[in-house]
Parts: structure tokens; C-alpha cells; sequence
């Protein structure tokens, strides 16, 4: 197992019901980490990889619905799956209005839990391979000098070095030069590419003109 | 003369009453007439003010206004004009003294008819006419009759008879009988007049009495009112309370049944986990046997927590009359603080246990004796509920009180007691809780009173309180 591959979170109060529901996971071959209480998740270091979380409802600190709404607000987005001992239907619809992927009660069977943890983890490998994509984009994008970033916006709107020449006050040749070392540093493969990379970055001022 | 002497005195009752209702339907229909003038004056000015006799208010039932009230000098003028009513003034003064002339000419009539068989009889009946019409007719009639009465006897039995002349041997039997008539006649209505302001004085008392009791009658129906009023709120309130108390113990079942669920569904949870898990290892290539073995090692255990669960609520429930067995005090507080480790944990509570060593044992119920412990370590986490900013600490100690008494005390970092409430707070229906209904407590006090201990409650010096109980040891037991 290496460090991308997805883990599975367990926050539940009941050691035994945790141990169980990390036996279940661990056979079939998912990485598991468990925590008594919302606190040692949020303390706990989180490795950089798809992931979800089965998550209690009733639990001693916080409960299972503000820790949702709480990472939520710190933009970490997670897929959670919430288990809980006794449904309400408000309980069911705040959860799942929160976006929360599944909500089981206790006890539930194995194979839908499995199924559960599944759905997330594809989900959540969609939006983390999103995110690593767009993370790498960005140190590109970070790498170029204010006046590349500058060529780089105008290329993107479809001028010819000639206009961003003129636009910038510099030569054609000088534009040339930049937009090569643009491209080489964006690691684009062609114009085209580097448009559609610039439109995902959408950087400050590119819609000006 | 006797008779003039009693006569007024002893009128016989039928008259007295006639003449009574007399007076009585003169004054309602003077009243009426004048409570209608009254009130086209006043517009219902008055109209709110208390109410007037009975009698009156007969009169008064089915007008729309209520009647007002009469002054007692109202109340006199109308019994002295209703014995005198001015709309029958005339026909009642002819026959008054028609009563007279007829009274006379009877007396005559008599007098003749008497004369006739005895010669020397008197002028009694002329007597009894003037004293009759002075006593009905009143004084003037009376006078008629004295007038008449003599100009009778002078004309038909003075010598010279049928004459109004006068000889000298009849003048003094003349005059005798004139000044006799005279005095018997004013005597007669003197006496009737007495006798009629007595008997003014006699209805007037009638008619406030009468007016006094309709005003108590009214007093007291306005309190049956106020009282079936009043009972009706009671009812209420009792209705309101029975209906109170029946929420609060469905709440308190309600929350019991969930904590219930939750303690035997974790463990359920749990076997139905660990046996999904097992399947798994066991059918994946080749069998994981080591994990599929665990698995199965927990779903032993974790079935065996819900049963014992299960057995300990219902050692709860159980009504079984009171057995008397050696009991640890020690193993009831590992097992009640195992029972309730949940609840502490859902309350943010920590538990901690101070057991004494060597603790002798006690004789009592082993399932009262829980529930006891039971009902002081939820207390204890309750009273904790609302504590922020210092831990939920919950203490439960047991040492020896004496050699011959073990103690168990349950220490809690909550609100604490007011000292008012450290005697109450074993009285039923005493709570302080919203969801309580005040019998935890009752019922532990009557337990361990039961076994011949004490409970008692304190108040901390820092905070919270502390319940303690104590039980007599059983010394040979514990060697």
C-alpha cells in the first residue's frame, strides 16, 4: 500500500462496533483508520489520498452532523457516510442534504456498508484527481514571472504576438520568446492546450479585454 | 268596658292577615307604579345598585332593568299611603262610614229587639257599633257613629221618646251616654291607630327582613356561583396536572426505551459487522483463518454484552418481592458503573470509583440495591447536564462508615443542592428536572431505609453534591 492509495475513516464512540466495522474494510484490501471521537479525527494528520468517512451519529463531543457542517466551513470535502443507532427522518434529511453520501443504521449489513465506502472512494478519486490536477496546474501557473503571466492571459483571449506586442509595449520577437518560455514551463503541447489550461486556472484579469 | 279593652288587642287572626295582604297589595302596586315613574327619571342611572326586596323584585323580574334600591323613608310613605290609597280615597270613605250608619242602625235594631224583652237594658250595642266603626272605619267614621249613636238613643229611648226634646230626669242618662260614647269611640281609634303604626313598625321589619334575606339569597348564590366556579377551575388544574404527568412519565419511558435501544444496539451492531467481516475473510483467496477467528471471537462477546444488557434491565423491571442475599456493595457499583458507562460517556461524564478493600458484606435485595445505585449515579450525571467551563466528575466511593456500617457515597461536580431542598429532595413528586418526576430518589430513600440504612444528601464546598447512603455489615460474612 502506498500513500495514494484511498483510506477509509471510522469515527465511532463504540470500540467494539469500530473494530468491527475496521475488520469489515480491511477485507477487502481498503486502508482503514479509526477514532473514538470527532476530536482525534480532526486532530489526527490526514494522508493525501481518496478517502471516506463512516461517521457516527451520536458521539460523546460534537456529533456526527456538526462535524459534517464544521468541515463543510473549512472546505474539506470529504464523501461521509453516516451510521447512527436510531434515525430520525429530519436527522436523515439534514445529513443528506449536507451531501453525505449514505446514511445506514445500526445494524447494518457488511455489503452495504462496502457498497457505500465504494461509491465514495470513486467519488471522492474523481474529485481528488480534480484537485491534484488543478494543485499542479497551479504550481505551473505559480512558476511564471509576472510579465509571462501577463503574455500568457493575452494568448489565451486569442490575440497574435503582434497586438500583445503592441498591447504590452515590447517587440514581436520579445512576445516569441516569452510564449515559448510559457509554454515550456506550462508543459502544453500545443496553443490549444495551453488555452484550455489557462481557462481552468482562470487567472485574475483574464477576463479583461 | 272590657271589651273595648281587648278587642283591638285580640282581633281575631283572619282579620289581622286580610288586612296584612291588604297592606302588602297596595304596597306592590304602589311600588310598581313607582319604581316605573322612578326609572322613566333616573334612565337605569341607579340601575346597577343593589336589589330590593322579594317582593318587590317580583314585581321587577321581568322588566329589563334592574331594580333599584328603596330608601327606608320611600318604604314608610308607601306603607302609610297604602293604607290610604288615594285612588280609592272616596269609595272607601262611603263605605267606611256606611260601615258607621249600618253599624248604628244595626245597634238600634237590637237595642229595640232587647228593650222589648228586658226594659231596663242599656245602650251596649250602640257601644259596640261606635267602638266597630272607630276600630274598621277610623276615626271619623267613628265619630259618625258616636253622632248618630246618640241622636238615636235621644230620639227613641229618651223621655220624651220620639222626640229630640229633653226632659230633666234623662239629661244626665243623656249626657253619661254621650261622653261614654264619646270616650269609647276616641279610646277605640286611639287604641287602632297604636295598633295600626304597630303594625306598620311589624311590616316594615317584615319587608327589610324580607329585603335582607333577598340580598343574602343573592349573596349566597353569588357564591355557589364563585364556588362551582371555582371547583370547575380546580378540575381543570387536576386535569391539566394528571396530563402533565402522564407526558412527563411518556417522555421519561421514551428516553428510557431509547437509551435502552442504543445499549443493546451497539452490540448488535457489532455481531451483525463482525459476521459480515468473517465472510469475507473467509471467502477471499486464500481463507484469511487468524481474522475470520476474531471475528467470531467478538461476535461471542459482543452477544454475550447485549444479554447482559438485556438481563440487567430487566433485573430492573423486575417487581420480585424483596430477597434477602449476601450482597458486595462493591460488585453492585462495578456492575451499575459498567451498566451506565454509556450514559456517562453520551453526558460527557467521567466515572470514578474509589472502592474500599475488604469491605464487609450486606444483607438486602441485590436488584433494590442496584436500582438504588442506579438512581444516584443518573442523578448524578443529570445534575451534571448543564455544567460548562469545569469536568463532569462523577465520584462513587465506598469505605466503612464504622465497623459495623458500609458507605457509599456519590459525588457529583454538578449544580449541587439548595440547602432548603437537602431534606425534600427524598420527597415523591420533589424534582428540579424539567423530565423528572421526582421518584428516583423517593424510592431509594424507602429502599435503604428498608435495609436499615440511612441516605442522605449534601451539598459539596466547592460544587455539586454528594448522596450517600450507608448499609449494616454483616460481619460473619465478611471473615
Amino acid at each position: 500500500m502506498n500513500d495514494s492509495d484511498p483510506i477509509v475513516f471510522v469515527v465511532d464512540d463504540d470500540e467494539s462496533v469500530r473494530e468491527a466495522v475496521k475488520r469489515l474494510i480491511a477485507s477487502v484490501g481498503l486502508r482503514v483508520e479509526t477514532f473514538g471521537s470527532t476530536r482525534e479525527f480532526l486532530d489526527a494528520k490526514r494522508p493525501e489520498a481518496p478517502a471516506c468517512l463512516v461517521l457516527d451519529v451520536r458521539l460523546p463531543d460534537t456529533s456526527g452532523l456538526e462535524l459534517q457542517s464544521d468541515l463543510a466551513a473549512a472546505n474539506v470535502h470529504i464523501p461521509i457516510i453516516f451510521v447512527t443507532g436510531h434515525a430520525d427522518v429530519p436527522m436523515t434529511v439534514r445529513a443528506m442534504k449536507a451531501g453525505a453520501v449514505e446514511f445506514l443504521t445500526k445494524p447494518f449489513r457488511g455489503q452495504e456498508l462496502l457498497d457505500a465506502i465504494q461509491n465514495a472512494i470513486a467519488k471522492d478519486r474523481v474529485a481528488w484527481n480534480e484537485r491534484a490536477q488543478m494543485a499542479e496546474l497551479r504550481a505551473r501557473y505559480d512558476s511564471l514571472t509576472p510579465r509571462e503571466k501577463e503574455v500568457l492571459v493575452l494568448v489565451a483571449s486569442g490575440l497574435l504576438n503582434k497586438q500583445i506586442g503592441a498591447e504590452l509595449g515590447a517587440s514581436e520577437l520579445t512576445i516569441k520568446t516569452h510564449r515559448g518560455r510559457v509554454m515550456q514551463k506550462m508543459a502544453a503541447d500545443s496553443l490549444a492546450d495551453l488555452v484550455r489550461m489557462a481557462e481552468r486556472i482562470n487567472p485574475s484579469g483574464s477576463t479583461n479585454k | 268596658m272590657p271589651f273595648v279593652w281587648q278587642s283591638p288587642l285580640q282581633t281575631p287572626l283572619g282579620l289581622r292577615s286580610m288586612f296584612r295582604d291588604f297592606v302588602f297589595s297596595r304596597l306592590r302596586e304602589w311600588h310598581t307604579k313607582r319604581h316605573d315613574a322612578m326609572r322613566a327619571e333616573k334612565c337605569g342611572a341607579r340601575r346597577n345598585r343593589a336589589t330590593r326586596c322579594s317582593s318587590i323584585a317580583t314585581t321587577d323580574r321581568d322588566s329589563a332593568q334592574p331594580p333599584d334600591r328603596i330608601t327606608s323613608r320611600e318604604r314608610e310613605f308607601a306603607i302609610r299611603m297604602a293604607s290610604n290609597p288615594s285612588a280609592r280615597r272616596l269609595s272607601s270613605a262611603i263605605f267606611r262610614n256606611g260601615l258607621a250608619v249600618a253599624l248604628v242602625a244595626a245597634a238600634l235594631g237590637l237595642t229595640f229587639v232587647l228593650q222589648s224583652v228586658v226594659s231596663t237594658a242599656g245602650y251596649l250595642f250602640f257601644y259596640i257599633a261606635v267602638v266597630a266603626s272607630a276600630w274598621f272605619g277610623g276615626k271619623w267614621p267613628g265619630a259618625l257613629a258616636v253622632v248618630l249613636s246618640v241622636l238615636a238613643v235621644e230620639y227613641y229611648f229618651m223621655a220624651p221618646i220620639h222626640s229630640f226634646g229633653m226632659n230633666r230626669e234623662s239629661l244626665p242618662i243623656f249626657v253619661e251616654f254621650a261622653v261614654s260614647a264619646l270616650v269609647v269611640g276616641w279610646f277605640s281609634s286611639w287604641r287602632r291607630q297604636a295598633e295600626t303604626e304597630l303594625q306598620y313598625a311589624r311590616d316594615e321589619l317584615q319587608l327589610r327582613v324580607e329585603e335582607r334575606t333577598a340580598e343574602l339569597q343573592q349573596t349566597n348564590r353569588r357564591l355557589l356561583a364563585e364556588m362551582a366556579e371555582r371547583k370547575r377551575a380546580e378540575e381543570a388544574y387536576y386535569e391539566a396536572q394528571a396530563e402533565l404527568a402522564r407526558v412527563t412519565r411518556l417522555s421519561a419511558m421514551g428516553a428510557l426505551a431509547a437509551s435502552i435501544s442504543h445499549e443493546v444496539n451497539q452490540p448488535l451492531a457489532a455481531v451483525v459487522t463482525n459476521a459480515d467481516a468473517c465472510m469475507m475473510w473467509l471467502s477471499s483467496d486464500p481463507p484469511n483463518l487468524e481474522e475470520a477467528r476474531a471475528a467470531v471471537d467478538s461476535i461471542a462477546q459482543q452477544g454475550t454484552r447485549a444479554s447482559e444488557v438485556v438481563r440487567h434491565i430487566r433485573a430492573m423491571f423486575t417487581k420480585a418481592t424483596p430477597e434477602r442475599t449476601m450482597v458486595q456493595v462493591n460488585d453492585l457499583i462495578r456492575e451499575m458503573g459498567t451498566l451506565l458507562e454509556g450514559a456517562a460517556v453520551r453526558n460527557q461524564v467521567t466515572l470514578h470509583t474509589e472502592l474500599g478493600a475488604d469491605l464487609p458484606a450486606t444483607v438486602g435485595d441485590r436488584v433494590q440495591l442496584q436500582q438504588v445505585i442506579v438512581n444516584l449515579i443518573l442523578n448524578g450525571i443529570e445534575a451534571m447536564s448543564d455544567v460548562t467551563g469545569r469536568p463532569r466528575l462523577l465520584l462513587i466511593r465506598s469505605t466503612m462508615q464504622n465497623p459495623d456500617e458500609v458507605l457509599v457515597a456519590v459525588r457529583d461536580s454538578g449544580v449541587g443542592i439548595a440547602l432548603k431542598d437537602e431534606k425534600r429532595i427524598f420527597d415523591a413528586f420533589f424534582t428540579t428536572k424539567a423530565q423528572g418526576m421526582g421518584m428516583g430518589l423517593s424510592i431509594s430513600h424507602s429502599i435503604i431505609e428498608a435495609h436499615g440504612g440511612r441516605l442522605w444528601a449534601s451539598a459539596n464546598s466547592d460544587y455539586g453534591a454528594t448522596l450517600q447512603f450507608t448499609l449494616p455489615a454483616e460481619r460473619e460474612a465478611a471473615s
